[in-house]
């Protein structure tokens, strides 16, 4: 069988007409100008691609293309490539599909978050350390003003905190930062160096101490799980991934969807925080009940608006639809 | 002057088919851990190239997956090494980021030499011969003085990248040539900046009128302040959305109006606001479909500024084929592909 052909000798640009048909191991070649045979062992057809023409490319930089697919196939019965068998099938392509959105879906739910745990293991803590007075070094002064609460009280508040038994020692803070903000009001936070801050406004609204150390063993459970640091390492990982993807002037874009992606992660983790917290407060013979009650107050302060911007941020304590679930467990323990 | 011909740029890429051999990439490149990505490049590229057609041929890539896996993994080492430095040892980043820097400009002749010397059209290659020294000038130090000057010098930064990348090209034995002054690109700019001075005087006059009259609430003798902030919200919003087609529209447009290719002429006339349209519904589209728009979007865009293209033809056809003959020095190039590798720009 002849099979039509353009030919381009790679010399010149222009385009002959050709024939092509085998001989044996060889492939024929005819024009108007030319007639060659080359051995086909010697020449790379390229796998078909699409509804494109399939290309032979020749030793010496000619090349060839045939638009007729078909008769391609049938003339080079072998050179179909695997790639190419997927490409076209639209079954295997859609079984590509599932398979992509099922490891999609699995990287999201399971590979990310322990991707990030065992990351956030192996950061050395000094490094997490500085990390963290880095940021506080960056809030203080624009967010964070000195602690009003006298020296005792800090003092005492901290060697409470220290003789507490934990269920895990690693959720030991690596230092309690007090600090005074007019924006926050009532709030705590773990860093992602395991540095807990504590604003005056949540010692101000606390009955008791007990309820503070309540709030606080929640945030040692933050310390415990490298929370912070883990929530870092996923943040940037999703948004890097949808930087990368959308591409182009959609960056800004970009950072929603990262955001809704982001807000499952932290509930995970404040269920594990107040698992750790009323643990730590049944072992220091405190109900844990106090905590539920902590969290309340902090709920009704909120919506009472006393603090517009108490949801947004980096507030791991009460920014969560989910508090009245969170007070229902921690009554019932 | 000799009479031209007007030869469009067709591409006959389709969305559904490139769906396919889109999954089939993602699929694999993640089943072999992003090693398959240097052959999906490939696959892609051929994809584009082949259903771009001018004057009855079609394009064509002939990058070797494994000179850009290479220059993946260099540039991944690099990312990564930053990245995990910047987090938590700022010496050692501030570092890799010089070395990144200094590195660029020979990167990105590598890669330009890598991109056009595995371009085809009718069987002959492009080239790129632009040498390393010029590089740093155009991609290193005006780019760092359009930084220091806060951008004034960007367009001028901008003329000298394309100038330097049209300059070393060549297709076959026929060398590219640029014309366009900082001047033009400096207008596009200004033009940027007049539109956003009209938008902002034009918003100012409006809320100042419907204010006035009472459409929105405000205290007296704040109307001002208030049209003020409204005016300028909505020129900076105006310009986020406008700015970036408008930009990218104009320069196309104006690149390939400066480009000769021997006695050829090109003509682009992409419209800033039919390319405003297109990638403002394919990143909503995109993003409506977690990501499975990407292989169409692409399409579309592609197919935009590729029929967007003429080229403008000296003499017949006939004399345009013949005239196209390879390049004399094909050694160096081949040179050049043994130490090549290709970094993802
Ligand atoms: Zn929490």
């Amino acid at each position: 069988m002849r099979l039509a052909a353009v030919y381009y000798d790679g010399r010149n640009a222009k385009a002959h007409p050709v024939t092509l048909c085998l001989e044996g191991d060889k492939l024929l070649l005819q024009g108007k100008e030319i007639v060659r045979r080359d051995a086909i062992s010697a020449l790379e057809i390229q796998p078909p691609l699409g509804s494109t023409p399939r290309v032979v490319l020749f030793a010496d930089g000619a090349r060839c293309e045939v638009a007729d697919n078909r008769g391609f196939a049938e003339l080079f019965p072998g050179a179909d490539s695997r790639v190419a068998v997927l490409e076209n099938s639209w079954r295997w392509s859609g079984l590509a599909l599932l398979l992509v959105l099922a490891l999609a879906g699995a990287g999201y739910l399971w590979g990310l978050p322990y991707a990030a745990q065992r990351l956030a293991q192996r950061i050395p803590a000094e490094l997490a350390a500085s990390l963290d007075r880095e940021v506080l070094a960056d809030l203080d002064g624009k967010v964070f003003q000195t602690s009003r609460l006298s020296p005792d009280r800090r003092r005492g508040l901290e060697a409470r905190v220290a003789e507490l038994v934990l269920p895990d020692p690693a959720g030991r803070p690596g230092a309690i930062e007090f600090r005074f903000s007019a924006e926050l009001g009532p709030n705590a936070f773990a860093l992602p160096g395991g540095t807990v801050v504590v604003l005056d406004a949540l010692v101000e609204l606390a009955e008791d101490d007990q309820e503070i150390v309540a709030v606080l063993l929640h945030e040692m459970g933050h310390v415990a799980g490298r929370h912070a640091l883990r929530q870092m390492l996923q943040a940037s990982a999703v948004g890097l991934a949808m930087a990368w993807y959308i591409g182009d002037f959609s960056n800004m874009l970009a950072a929603a969807p990262a955001l809704m992606l982001e807000a499952r992660y932290s509930r995970d983790f404040e269920r594990d925080a107040d698992r750790f917290a009323a643990e730590a407060l049944q072992a220091n013979a405190i109900p844990p009940g106090r905590l539920a009650d902590m969290l309340l107050k902090l709920e009704t302060a909120r919506q009472r608006g006393l603090d517009a911007k108490l949801g947004a941020g980096s507030d791991y304590l009460s920014s969560h639809p989910t508090s009245e679930e969170r007070i229902q467990r921690l009554r019932s323990q | 002057m000799a009479q031209h011909q007007a030869q469009p740029l067709h591409f006959s890429g389709s969305g559904s088919e490139y769906f396919r051999l889109w999954i089939v990439n993602v699929c694999l490149s993640i089943a072999t851990l992003g090693i398959y990505s240097a052959w999906a490049k490939v696959r892609r590229n051929q994809y584009f190239y082949r259903h771009t057609r001018l004057a009855g041929a079609g394009f064509d890539y002939h990058g070797d997956p494994k000179a850009i896996l290479k220059g993946r993994l260099v540039a991944f080492a690099l990312f990564a090494a930053y990245t995990a430095a910047s987090s938590f040892a700022p010496t050692a980043a501030a570092f890799i980021l010089i070395l990144i820097v200094t590195l660029a400009p020979w990167l990105l002749v590598r890669s330009l030499r890598f991109r056009l010397h595995n371009t085809s059209y009718r069987g002959l290659r492009f080239a790129f011969r632009g040498r390393i020294g010029p590089a740093y000038l155009v991609f290193l130090l005006w780019p760092l003085l359009a930084g220091l000057s806060l951008g004034l010098l960007w367009p001028f930064a901008q003329q000298r990248m394309a100038a330097y990348t049209r300059n070393n090209s060549a297709y076959g034995g026929a060398e590219f040539r640029f014309s366009a002054g900082a001047g033009a690109y400096y207008g596009i700019y200004l033009m940027t900046l007049m539109l956003g001075v009209v938008l902002f005087a034009g918003l100012m006059v409006l809320t100042s009128v419907l204010g006035s009259n009472g459409w929105f609430a405000v205290e007296e003798g704040q109307l001002t302040a208030m049209s003020l902030l409204l005016a300028a919200l909505g020129t900076y919003l105006g310009l986020l959305l406008f700015a970036y087609p408008y930009v990218t529209a104009r320069l196309q447009n104006l690149v390939w109006g400066s480009t000769t290719l021997g006695g050829h002429r090109f003509v682009a006339n992409l419209s800033a606001y039919q390319l405003l349209g297109l990638m403002l519904s394919n990143v909503v589209l995109v993003v409506l479909t977690l990501g499975l728009y990407k292989p169409f979007a692409d399409i579309r865009l592609a197919r935009y500024r590729i029929e967007h293209l003429q080229v403008l033809v000296e003499g017949s056809m006939d004399d345009f084929v013949a005239g196209l003959q390879a390049g004399a020095s094909a050694a160096g190039d081949e040179m050049a592909e043994m130490f090549d590798f290709d970094i993802a720009l």
